[in-house]
């Protein structure tokens, strides 16, 4: 069950959520399909990427230019930065949960908390947190779609490396941040 | 060998993009069937108070690579045709750490920021905008 604060919560309540090991599976079986058909694996942090360097190519062109990292997203401009694998693969990603979400009667707009926190504060956590992923993703060249789950199941060294460094630094800081969810 | 199916050139880019749309779905419904279009459920696994992210992630990981393994051995996926990450290991010690500690912060990492915007929750889109 999810704890809201929206008064539409009482509504309908929630389902809960599936079995982790049979979710397991059918994630695994998504990525071995990926696999099988594509030849590559999942991935979520490069359509982030693929999207900043849109924006950037539209709005400071001369800002990306300088950055080769961004860059390599547009390419040498043939085809549309947004015209890429990972940015429909993520669209689906958002449809999919949509429709999970919705047979299960989980979607409603809330901000995810502890009671005694306030939404501002929950809210510049959850931006903070997200500028620090993103630096990460950058370092390591993915994030834990396309570095532990996808590297993970190819027994990439590099992706493992990542991921016990995911939960070492996770579990490091953790203390100090509950407070969000008391 | 007959896979994977896009290398041995059965379909093209525009294709592909279609592909990628349908796994997309398939990767979405099962991360919020996890439950894991929420932050206080996936950061739980930090807390030790439910491990649901660990149990989800390597049953996914050994299912996939099984699956991978026997495809291989059956001579149907050719292995050397799927990409690899390529490995720096400096960079991503580091940047793992940088990333458990943004999770911890953040809640969410970038693909179930997604599942948890698609449900509604706001702190996920700050959170894909601090991205």
């Amino acid at each position: 069950m999810t704890s809201t604060t929206d008064p539409q919560g009482a509504m309908r309540p929630a389902e809960p959520y599936m079995n982790p090991y049979l979710a397991g599976i059918g994630l695994g079986l998504v990525l071995l399909a990926s696999f099988v058909i594509m030849g590559r694996g999942l991935g979520a942090s490069g359509a982030f990427n693929a999207t900043v360097a849109y924006l950037e190519l539209k709005v400071v062109p001369q800002h990306l230019a300088a950055n080769p990292y961004l860059s390599e997203y547009v390419g040498d401009g043939s085809s549309h930065p947004l015209k890429a694998w990972l940015v429909f693969e993520v669209l689906g990603v958002f449809v999919g949960a949509l429709l999970s979400g919705l047979l299960a009667g989980r979607v409603r707009r809330t901000v995810e908390k502890g009671p005694r926190v306030s939404t501002r504060a929950r809210l510049a956590a959850a931006f903070a947190g997200g500028s620090l992923m993103g630096f990460g993703a950058h370092l390591a060249r993915g994030c834990t779609s396309g570095q532990a789950l996808t590297g993970g199941a190819l027994l990439n060294v590099g992706s493992w490396a990542f991921m016990m460094m995911v939960f070492a630094g996770a579990y490091a800081v953790a203390r100090f941040f509950r407070w969000q969810w008391r | 060998m007959s896979a994977p199916f896009f290398k041995h050139g059965l379909f093209g880019e525009e294709a592909s993009l279609i592909v990628a749309f349908a796994i997309g779905i398939g990767f979405g419904f099962f991360l919020e069937r996890a439950g894991f279009g929420s932050a206080r459920k996936l950061t739980a696994q930090f807390y030790l108070t439910d491990l649901a992210v660990f149990k989800v992630m390597f049953t996914a990981i050994v299912t996939a690579m099984l699956g991978v393994t026997y495809l291989g051995w059956m001579g149907f996926l050719d292995l050397s045709q799927v990409n690899l990450v390529p490995t720096h290991l400096w960079p991503q010690i580091a940047g793992g750490l940088i990333l458990g500690v943004g999770f911890v912060i953040g809640g969410y990492c970038p693909g179930t920021s997604v599942a948890a915007m698609a449900t509604g929750r706001v702190d996920a889109v700050l959170y894909a905008l601090g991205v």
